[in-house]
């Protein structure tokens, strides 16, 4: 009976978050946005002539090719979400509204983040495997560890902005600048990789590349699966992590999200005056 | 009852959404890639490759269309034959003995097989994987059969039949879905 009383809370802030951050029509917009571009901005053929060997490697290169279109839309959800809808509610004293219901604050924050990325993964994932099993459900079926993999590793830097999106909307209880660093750390991770490629070919080490990896696998994943093939000998250049190690540097990934993520837990239940 | 309306309809205006996305992709047209057209008599017992593609991928069609005079086999098989020189001409290196050891060893290599009779055949293959196709063509009577044919490789965003029926399935759901949330939230627009 005492959950029940705390589930009703929970979810009349969990509607509540749903209605303000899909406002009739961005839910149907971003929906709309997902499914073109999942079709439109895949190629098949540059993937499967560029690297495919083995069939993990197909499976691999088949999910980044379907991702890499519709990655820049969730992106641009999230950032939407988190920083321009959070910050909003603590300006306009949503938020504060929301801590008379009998509810914890990290229940409060537990329903905003499932409104403004629970909503939008479910959306992403659903659209995105639903167009990998309408293309090609023989590559999907047989390799689904290899396609749930890829999306763990190309979704974690996402996860990373947001979470320092909200940290820095909690913290300055506003999301316009939030909302600035979002897309700057996203365009900045390209600029990152770039010149870690370029020093791992300079000094012959990989630990660059290693140490981008941390924060974003997908690189790692990218390795593992030959993204160094025919650069590494001119270069001396040698970084094939195993299945292992890309797993490590996956969950080594999370393990920062998740303790970003935490701060802003606690930040929220502890520190936040409104 | 009022959130539960609204939810379902909002679901639903998200499937006739995507509906409209899907719609959208099985409309653009394809790019013929490649293609092979031909006129060939076929001796009694002879085969012949028409039509040969490595990598074949779920965002590309062959397309095949035949006119025979006389009786054909057509093939399509899993497989990649190699363009070799032989006998002192270029060809593939695939004859009849290698089809019928195919045929009786490998039968899950066979994607399709048809015999066709004086007239017309047209059929379209879009894989569900990364494959070899390769079309073989084989005369198994004791006459000559003329053969025109022409196979086409086309690459397109996503295969269209598939899409457009996927759409019209999910539209009317939506539709459903919809109509009590839109008829809802218009009767409290006009009350306001």
């Amino acid at each position: 009976m005492k959950d029940m009383g705390k589930g009703k809370p929970f979810l009349e802030v969990l509607a509540s978050a749903i209605h303000e951050d899909y406002r009739f029509p961005f839910l149907e917009l971003f929906a709309f946005l997902y499914a073109l571009g999942t079709f439109v901005l895949a190629n098949f053929t540059v993937s499967v002539y560029s690297q495919a060997t083995t069939n993990e490697a197909i499976a691999y290169t088949v999910t980044t090719s379907l991702i890499s279109g519709s990655l820049i839309v969730f992106i641009l959800l999230i950032l939407k979400n988190v920083a321009y809808g959070l910050g909003s509610d603590l300006e306009k004293g949503i938020i504060q509204s929301y801590f008379s219901y009998p509810l914890r604050r990290r229940g409060i924050l537990t329903a905003k983040l499932l409104s403004a990325l629970g909503v939008s993964l479910l959306l992403f994932l659903g659209i995105q495997i639903s167009a990998l099993y309408i293309l090609a459900p023989d590559i999907v079926l047989p390799q689904f560890g290899t396609v749930l993999l890829t999306y763990a590793a190309n979704l974690s830097y996402p996860l990373l902005i947001s979470a320092i999106m909200l940290l820095m909307t909690l913290i300055l209880r506003r999301g316009g600048i939030a909302l600035v660093v979002g897309i700057i750390l996203y365009f900045a991770m390209s600029i990152i990789s770039g010149i870690a490629f370029v020093v791992a070919l300079a000094t012959g080490s990989p630990l660059a590349l290693q140490i981008v990896s941390v924060i974003a696998p997908s690189y790692a994943l990218q390795y593992h699966y030959g993204g160094l093939s025919g650069v590494s000998e001119v270069f001396s250049v040698t970084w094939a992590p195993t299945l292992t190690e890309t797993l490590l540097y996956t969950g080594a990934s999370y393990v920062i999200v998740a303790s970003l993520f935490v701060l802003g837990y606690i930040y929220f239940s502890r520190r936040l005056n409104l | 009852m009022k959130r539960w309306k609204t939810i379902l309809g909002r679901g639903g205006t998200t499937l006739i959404v995507i509906s409209l996305a899907l719609l959208l992709v099985s409309i653009i047209p394809q790019l013929q890639i490649s293609g092979v057209e031909g006129y060939v008599p076929l001796l009694p017992e002879q085969v012949q490759i028409a039509f040969d593609s490595q990598n074949l991928n779920p965002q590309q069609e062959v397309e095949l269309a035949v006119t025979v005079e006389g009786t054909l086999k057509v093939y399509l098989l899993e497989i990649s034959v190699e363009f070799q020189f032989v006998n002192g001409t270029f060809d593939y290196g695939f004859n009849l003995t290698d089809l019928q050891e195919l045929l009786e060893e490998h039968p899950d290599q066979i994607i399709w097989k048809d015999q066709v009779e004086n007239g017309n055949y047209e059929r379209s293959y879009t894989p569900t994987r990364i494959m070899n196709a390769t079309v073989v063509f084989y005369n198994p009577s004791s006459e000559i059969a003329y053969v025109e044919y022409d196979v086409t490789l086309k690459s397109g965003l996503a295969p269209g039949d598939k899409v457009r029926t996927i759409a019209y399935c999910a539209a009317p759901i939506g539709i459903i879905l919809a109509i009590p949330w839109l008829l809802n939230s218009w009767k409290q627009r006009k009350h306001k």
